[in-house]
């Protein structure tokens, strides 16, 4: 298969099961509820090290939050729901409760709800307000008013917790470094456009993809040789001789659909870029089909059999 | 689920409606409703004309209702009651949840010891309004007599009009709560005069200090 003169190999990215969630944020204006969400969102790019993976999905308008702010929804993900649970109270005790003018709310309805605020209202040091406020539909929600220096943080008591998915992915191979960045952004661009998913990692691009196992006994992964331009020739390298650079874009996602959708939006602003501008290859990281329980093959996915 | 309608006819006495909720009457006929007993000597028929359509809501409307009218909406657990006139003493008192609508004055002691749920008054307020009120939203456009939130425990009472200084409430100064948007929005999807409700910016004073003093009265600025 070739898009633009950029060939797209055979293969397939493996993807995970996970425990995600959304919250949305508001504030005074978008600039401090970006300040919320981008500390929230930080340190939260990859499981391994992180806890959770976690990003913005889209501004809200007035008119979509529920207190008529400006805000954000971001997505977080985990492999299991207690450390969604932990990472979810922390990064709201440190980030949201500490930003000025910034309130939280579920953005997602379950069977499972989780604590949003529920925990973190202990701080008001029994001086917290309760209020519990039916919703359009006249279902009834507890927010958590507690006293702050500003005025007052106001958050919503619980959000769900819903199955998800993480670990989406695709490699750009290209001419140069410059060359495949540029084709990143445009893919970032444009799988932004998508609801349902993120790309966790800085700017929604990975460059240090990572293999299973280090010649290290302590290290569990180490680099993808594999794809590393400058190891051609030393390892069994995945690479010809015209790629110098290749880099990764990781899409986490609500469902196996949306990740498919985002990809293949992805793929297709990337390839915009054509052989012309360096773009030389589209492929994606997997572990042998062994180890995850889905599986995004590029062919399908970008020939619209898979949605 | 059922629209009943209940529309008082004049009356000599005072008439007690504790059982006139829609936790009660949501699976009873129109005759049914008519024959229950509000005293040893008067059946709902005495006093009110009676009438049900089925419907998606699960809301009783009182009209022509007076001062006369006494408990209206006592301890309900759920719907929607809108009383289209005055009520009498005891309106929404022990209200357990669901939203109570008064388009007219209320009587004494208006969500007396009232734990979950909305209470909105667009009208005047008797003395002892929310007196032991443990949680909820009490409402009012109107005046507030005297006594307001007396023992008061916890909740909101969000008041249009100033109401007078008491001792044992203590002026928390001015603030803009994000919060009330949210209530205020909940208002929108009612039929009452609080839809039309926007500031943010209130007055908040806490107490009653002579209990727990965990609940606010919240004055609304223009």
């Amino acid at each position: 298969m070739v898009i633009n003169g950029v060939d797209i190999d055979d293969t397939f990215a493996e993807a995970f099961n996970m425990r995600g969630t959304r919250i949305l944020i508001t504030a005074q204006n978008l600039r401090w509820a970006y300040n919320a969400a981008n500390a929230m969102t930080g340190f939260a790019t990859s499981v391994i090290g992180c806890g959770v993976e976690a990003g913005i999905e889209r501004e809200l308008t007035e008119d979509e939050t529920p207190d008529g702010r400006p805000g954000l929804s971001v997505l977080m993900f985990a492999m299991g729901s207690k450390v969604l649970m932990q990472q979810l109270e922390t990064r709201m005790g440190q980030c949201i409760l500490t930003c000025p003018t910034a309130a939280a709310f579920a953005g997602i309805e379950s069977e499972d709800m989780i604590s949003l605020g529920k925990h973190l209202r202990f701080f008001g040091d029994g001086h917290q307000v309760s209020k519990q406020i039916p919703d359009a539909n006249g279902k009834r929600k507890r927010y958590w008013r507690i006293p702050v220096m500003d005025g007052e943080f106001l958050t919503e008591e619980t959000t769900g917790m819903v199955r998800a998915i993480g670990g989406g992915n695709f490699l750009v191979l290209g001419a140069s470094q410059a060359q495949v960045l540029t084709a990143c952004e445009a893919a970032i661009d444009a799988m932004r456009q998508h609801p349902n998913v993120i790309m966790p990692f800085p700017g929604g691009v990975v460059r240090s993809g990572s293999k299973v196992g280090s010649k290290y006994p302590k290290m569990f992964a180490s680099t993808n040789d594999a794809f590393c331009p400058t190891l051609k020739g030393v390892v069994k390298s995945e690479l010809d001789p015209r790629v110098e650079s290749v880099m990764e874009i990781v899409v986490n996602g609500l469902s196996f659909e949306d990740i498919a959708v985002s990809m293949k939006a992805g793929i297709e602003a990337a390839c915009g870029l054509g052989k012309d501008n360096g773009i030389l290859r589209i492929s994606a990281g997997n572990y042998g089909g062994k180890l995850g329980q889905h599986h995004f093959k590029l062919r399908p996915i970008l020939s619209g059999e898979v949605k | 689920m059922s629209h009943i309608t209940l529309s008082a006819k004049a009356v000599t006495r005072h008439v007690d409606c504790r059982s006139l909720v829609p936790n009660l009457l949501s699976d009873k006929s129109m005759a049914e409703i008519a024959a229950m007993r509000l005293a040893a000597d008067l059946t709902v028929a005495d006093v009110f004309e009676v009438s049900v359509e089925a419907d998606e809501a699960h809301t009783i409307t009182f009209l022509n209702t007076t001062s006369a009218h006494q408990y209206i909406g006592f301890a309900m657990t759920a719907g929607q009651i809108i009383v289209a006139g005055d009520a009498g003493d005891y309106l929404g008192a022990q209200l357990q949840n669901g939203v109570l609508i008064c388009k007219g004055n209320a009587g004494a002691r208006a969500g007396d010891r009232m734990r979950r749920g909305m209470l909105l008054i667009e009208g005047n307020v008797g003395e002892y309004c929310a007196s032991d009120m443990m949680a909820g939203t009490l409402g009012v456009l109107g005046n507030t007599g005297a006594y307001l939130g007396y023992g008061m425990k916890r909740g909101t009472l969000l008041l249009a009009q100033a109401p007078a200084a008491q001792a044992t409430w203590i002026d928390c100064g001015l603030h803009k709560l994000p919060f009330l948007n949210i209530l205020y929005k909940s208002f929108k999807r009612l039929d009452s005069r609080f839809t039309q409700i926007n500031s943010q910016r209130v007055q908040r004073l806490v107490g009653d200090m002579g209990g727990l003093g965990k609940a606010e009265m919240l004055v609304i600025q223009p």
